[in-house]
């Protein structure tokens, strides 16, 4: 299981944890999630084509032009 | 025994829900608690979701978890992303709910508990959710396309340009409306104004931290924003204290409504990550973690309901927070929660473009619209256990309080000035009456169910704090409903006009954009000043128009759902679309019909005219426009929904009758790559 995140300490299980619910509150948010972006990229087998930059950017730019009900 | 068992447990669950109907339905006089509603609401949703949804999905649909779907097959890790189905039940919920749930069903509360209640729970159980249901599917099995784009495809050209149109005129009312409901609630009210305020800088504080000084920190900046927004909550009553700062926040309906007209151009201009995307979040955080604290408080204290079971408004139509009996009108007022045509803009946008197995879309798009129908259910609650004199006094301006008096005494709906005064001061108001628009009764019943849960910690003294949180966090969401249907709206113009001048499209063009914002800003705060200086409050006549455009939108994807099952050779289950469609049309026309052609001046808009002609107020002659306007609004409206229903019908006809071959425009199959199973 993926230990990295973005505050790294390399301790045990509730780190673990710790990344799986900051990941679900990211994607029900609505959060940008760069290293799921390298994730992709590598199962798909191909080098990045957007820098962490670039990509909160376009992410943004995205969340942008989506609708928000009533 | 597993069968036996589910059996036993579904039969169980079916006589629970049909006996808390039962207690509803004849309670006469005597209160009945609140538990009785959530248990017949809870009820109907399990049996709806288990027995109703799983035809849709199986029958119906035919959803095949091993056919791929658009976030598998065009995976991009950016909008295209295949995700666990209860993150994505989280993320759609949260794009879906918004201020409609919880303001309709306070309105609605005028006819009393059951009307609203029961078109709430049985109308997102065989209306609503299957809307969504079936706008997800849809656009699921057509690459994630967009309402627009499949009425275009699969009816015509003509139905494609009304559902544009359609969307277009809903975005305007809606944004009015919306905003006169903030409006509302904030003029004259230093706490609220100075809370909301603040929320600007604390957006572009978070906007700079998770864009320039650490992308993507989203978590951070809205860890920093919710302590920052709890501060300015607490300095707000603060500010309401002290006479010098409280001028600096006090100020009349109209100046908000330019402050709003204002806010709503800058935030439409300025780029997505300054202020939208970061209020966007906060709100978003807000809102589910409110939503759950709501729904734990009302379990937990499960208050009684003060308002009757049924009013003598309902029959009379006399009501004072807004004219028209029950039938059409409690269907028209109470459109999110029960079924809300702009969820199908949600349910064929970013949603299927994450659906990771064609399975999961009934518990998203079904299981969704249950949630924020128990929103409503909840608001309801909250509206009907205020007093209902208390409820009546906010609710009503005094015009037409004035008017109603007769039958609110008759009723033994009235409450003293001095209990108001003594109200107002429990919340930190100046004053609480004719607060009409439906968020600050919401907030007064809120801020009583957290008071009394939160008891143990501060008990009442925590009321004006709990009353200012509710506002602070129904006005966060309506302000981010304004600046993304703000900017929706700019580019469906810039789009509309790039047409016949094409560097009007250019997102980056700024002569466009200003130009484009300027206009669809234009025109909602047209229609919100109507609403502040409207005698009546405003919400009178823009509150319907606001449901029948919604309801527009739900006919328009009724109607492309229903072709598309006809065209699917599945035109015996047509029926699911079909029906819901035919009583979305026939509650949208005659609420149409009455709110333009009645004799009544407080419900027709030309009786109102007429009643004016001849005035010697110097507004007559405005407010006669206005009257004209709103009718030539509801007209516009209501032949939109003609021409749909005709082009629909025709086509419909073409395909039963073999003259036309069905062609259903759908992706083709492609296995997919996952494991498959239920």
């Amino acid at each position: 299981m993926r230990r990295e995140t973005e505050r790294e300490t390399g301790s045990g299980k509730r780190e673990t944890w710790l990344t799986r619910a900051a990941r679900v509150a990211r994607r029900i948010v609505g959060a940008p999630d760069y290293k799921a972006y390298l994730e992709h990229c590598r199962a798909a087998g191909h080098a990045p084509t957007l820098g962490e930059r670039e990509y909160v950017a376009q992410f943004f730019e995205a969340k942008g032009k989506g609708v928000r009900c009533c | 025994m597993q069968p036996l068992a589910a059996v036993l447990l579904w039969s169980g669950i079916s006589v629970l829900g049909a006996a808390a109907f039962g207690v509803l339905a004849l309670s006469r006089g005597e209160t009945v608690n609140a538990a009785w509603l959530l248990t017949a609401a809870v009820c109907t949703y399990a049996v709806g979701y288990r027995f109703y949804s799983r035809f849709l999905a199986t029958r119906v649909f035919g959803l095949d978890n091993r056919r791929a779907t658009p976030a598998e097959r065009f995976n991009n890790g950016r909008d295209f992303v295949p995700t666990n189905k209860w993150v994505l039940y989280g993320h759609h919920f949260a794009a879906i709910a918004g201020a409609g749930p919880l303001v309709g069903p306070v309105l609605a509360a005028q006819f009393g508990f059951l009307p609203g209640t029961l078109w709430l729970v049985i109308g997102v159980v065989l209306g609503g959710a299957v809307q969504d249901f079936t706008m997800l599917v849809c656009s699921l099995r057509r690459d994630g396309k967009s309402l627009g784009q499949m009425a275009k495809e699969e009816i015509n050209k003509t139905a494609g340009i009304t559902g544009m149109l359609a969307v277009l005129f809903i975005m305007v009312i809606l944004l009015a409306v919306l905003a006169l409901i903030v409006v509302n609630a904030l003029r004259d009210s230093p706490w609220g104004l100075f809370t909301i305020a603040c929320t600007i800088p604390i957006a572009l504080l978070m906007g700079w931290w998770m864009k320039v000084w650490r992308p993507g920190r989203v978590g951070e900046a809205s860890a920093v924003g919710a302590v920052l927004l709890v501060g300015a909550l607490v300095a707000g009553g603060w500010v309401a204290n002290q006479p010098a700062a409280a001028t600096w926040f006090r100020h009349s309906g109209l100046s908000i409504t330019w402050m709003m007209i204002a806010y709503g151009f800058i935030a439409s201009v300025l780029p997505v990550w300054m202020l939208l995307c970061p209020r966007d979040y906060l709100s978003t955080f807000l809102k589910i973690s409110t939503v759950l604290v709501l729904g734990v408080a009302i379990l937990v204290i499960l208050p009684p309901l003060r308002m009757p079971a049924l009013t003598s408004f309902a029959s009379l139509g006399e009501g004072p927070v807004f004219a028209g009996k029950l039938f059409p009108f409690a269907f028209i007022t109470i459109a999110c929660g029960a079924i809300s045509g702009f969820h199908s803009l949600v349910a064929s946008g970013t949603t299927p473009k994450m659906i990771q197995r064609e399975g999961d879309a009934r518990l998203i798009g079904y299981g969704g619209m249950l949630m924020e129908s128990f929103v409503g259910v909840m608001a309801m609650i909250a509206a009907c256990t205020l007093d209902p004199g208390v409820y009546f006094a906010m609710n009503t301006t005094p015009a037409a309080l004035a008017q109603a008096s007769t039958v609110l005494n008759q009723a033994g709906f009235v409450v003293t000035p001095e209990t108001m005064q003594a109200l107002a001061a429990q919340m930190g108001e100046h004053t609480l009456i004719a607060r009409t628009g439906g968020a600050p009764s919401l907030a007064v019943g809120m801020a009583q169910i957290f008071a009394g849960a939160s008891s143990a910690l501060g008990g009442r003294t925590l009321d004006a704090l709990w009353y200012h949180f509710a506002i602070m966090f129904e006005a966060l969401f309506i302000l981010t409903t304004i600046d993304t249907g703000t900017r929706v709206g700019r580019f469906m113009l810039q789009e509309i006009v790039g047409h016949v001048w094409p560097r009007f499209a250019e997102t980056s063009w700024y002569p466009g954009v200003i130009a484009s914002s300027g206009a669809v800003v234009a025109a909602w705060g047209y229609f919100l000043y109507q609403g502040v200086v409207d005698p009546l409050g405003g919400i009178n006549s823009l509150w319907p128009l606001f449901g029948i455009s919604n309801q527009l939108l739900a006919a328009v994807a009724l109607c492309v759902g229903t072709t598309i099952l006809i065209k699917m050779g599945r035109a015996r289950f047509a029926w699911v679309t079909a029906a819901p469609l035919a009583w979305i049309v026939t509650v949208t026309m005659t609420a149409g019909w009455q709110k333009v052609f009645s004799p009544d001046p407080r419900l027709g808009f030309l009786a109102h005219a007429a009643s004016l002609a001849g005035s010697a107020n110097r507004e007559a002659a405005r407010l006669i426009f206005n009257d004209r306007l709103n009718t030539f609004v509801a007209l516009l409206f209501m032949t939109v929904v003609t021409v749909l229903i005709l082009t629909s019908v025709r086509e419909w006809w073409l395909v039963l009758s073999r003259r036309k071959t069905a062609i259903v425009h759908e992706a083709p199959y492609v296995e997919t790559g996952y494991a498959t199973g239920d």
